[in-house]
C-alpha cells in the first residue's frame, strides 16, 4: 500500500481529500435545498408536497454525510442512482423530443449534470466496491 | 499506524451485532421496499406523459432498487431507511396531517396518504435506534486531518 497522504488513502479507507470533497457537497445540498425545506412551511394549501418532502429528507440526511462521509454513501448512491434514472428516462427523451417538463432545462443541470457527471467523481468507487460488493453481507443465521 | 488503529475501531464499531430478528425484520422492510413498492414505481419510468417532470418516479425507483442492496447489508444501507422514514415524517406534518384536518386536499391525497402514513407509523418500530443512535450520533465523525 503506498504512502498515506492528503491525496493518497495508505491504510485509511479514503484519502482525505476525499473526505473533504464529500463533506463540501453534503454543504452544497444543505445550502441548495433551503430554499425546498422552506416552502415546507410555506406552501399552498393543495400542494401535493412529495416532491418537496423527498427533497426535505435529502436535505436532513445532508447534515448526516457532513459529519459521517462514509457511513452515509448509500445516500449518495441514491443521489446517483435516481438522478441517472431520471436522465434515463426523463431528461434525455424530452431533451432529444424537444418537447418536456416546464422545469426542464434547470433540471437537465440540477439533476443530469450533477447527478450523472459529478456525483460519479465524488463517490468513492473503490470503497464502495470493498464495503457494498465484496464485503461479506450480514449473517443470515 | 494512527489511521490504522482508527480504520480498526470504526470497523470494529460497523462490526456491532444487531439481533438475528431485527436483521430479519430489516431485510423484509428492504425487500418490502424494494420489490412491493418498486413493482408500483418503476412501471411509471416507462409509461408516463411525455411531459412529466418525473423526480419523483425517479427517486422513488433509486430508492426501492438501493434497497435490494439492503437484503445483503440490513445495517450498512440503514441510511436509506433513515430516509424513508425522514421523508415521509416531513410529508406527513407538513402536508398529510394539515390537508387531512382541512379537508382541503389534492386529486392525489388518496393515493399518497395511506402508504405514506404507513411508513410513518411503522418506520420507528423497524429501525433499531440504539444502533443509529451508537453509530450515526454518538459515534466520532469521520477525521478532519
Amino acid at each position: 500500500m503506498s504512502q498515506a497522504s492528503v491525496w493518497r488513502r495508505g491504510d485509511g479507507e479514503v484519502s482525505l481529500v476525499r473526505l473533504y470533497v464529500i463533506r463540501a457537497v453534503a454543504l452544497l445540498a444543505i445550502w441548495g435545498l433551503f430554499q425546498t425545506v422552506e416552502a415546507l412551511f410555506n406552501h399552498t394549501p393543495m400542494d401535493r408536497g412529495v416532491h418537496k418532502a423527498l427533497l426535505g429528507g435529502l436535505w436532513v440526511m445532508a447534515f448526516f454525510a457532513f459529519r459521517y462521509p462514509l457511513k452515509m454513501i448509500p445516500i449518495m448512491l441514491l443521489e446517483f442512482t435516481w438522478k441517472c434514472l431520471w436522465l434515463i428516462f426523463f431528461g434525455i427523451p424530452q431533451w432529444w423530443a424537444g418537447v418536456g417538463s416546464r422545469q426542464l432545462s434547470e433540471d437537465l443541470w440540477d439533476i443530469g449534470v450533477f447527478g450523472a457527471v459529478v456525483m460519479p467523481l465524488v463517490i468513492p468507487w473503490d470503497y464502495v466496491w470493498r464495503h457494498y460488493v465484496k464485503a461479506p453481507g450480514d449473517r443470515w443465521r | 499506524m494512527a489511521s490504522t488503529a482508527a480504520s480498526i475501531s470504526s470497523s470494529a464499531a460497523q462490526q456491532e451485532e444487531l439481533s438475528l430478528i431485527r436483521l430479519y425484520v430489516l431485510r423484509a422492510v428492504y425487500f418490502a421496499i424494494g420489490i412491493l413498492e418498486g413493482s408500483q414505481v418503476f412501471p411509471v419510468l416507462f409509461n408516463h406523459e411525455p411531459t412529466a417532470r418525473g423526480v419523483i418516479p425517479s427517486l422513488l425507483s433509486g430508492l426501492c432498487l438501493l434497497c435490494l442492496l439492503g437484503l445483503r447489508y440490513p445495517r450498512q444501507m440503514l441510511p436509506l431507511l433513515l430516509f424513508e422514514m425522514a421523508w415521509k415524517y416531513i410529508w406527513f406534518f407538513a402536508f398529510g396531517l394539515p390537508q387531512y384536518l382541512s379537508g382541503q386536499q389534492p386529486p392525489t391525497f388518496g393515493d399518497d396518504f395511506f402508504p405514506i402514513t404507513f411508513g410513518v407509523v411503522l418506520m420507528p418500530f423497524v429501525i433499531p435506534w440504539g444502533y443509529v443512535w451508537r453509530n450515526y450520533v454518538t459515534a466520532p465523525g469521520d477525521r478532519w486531518r
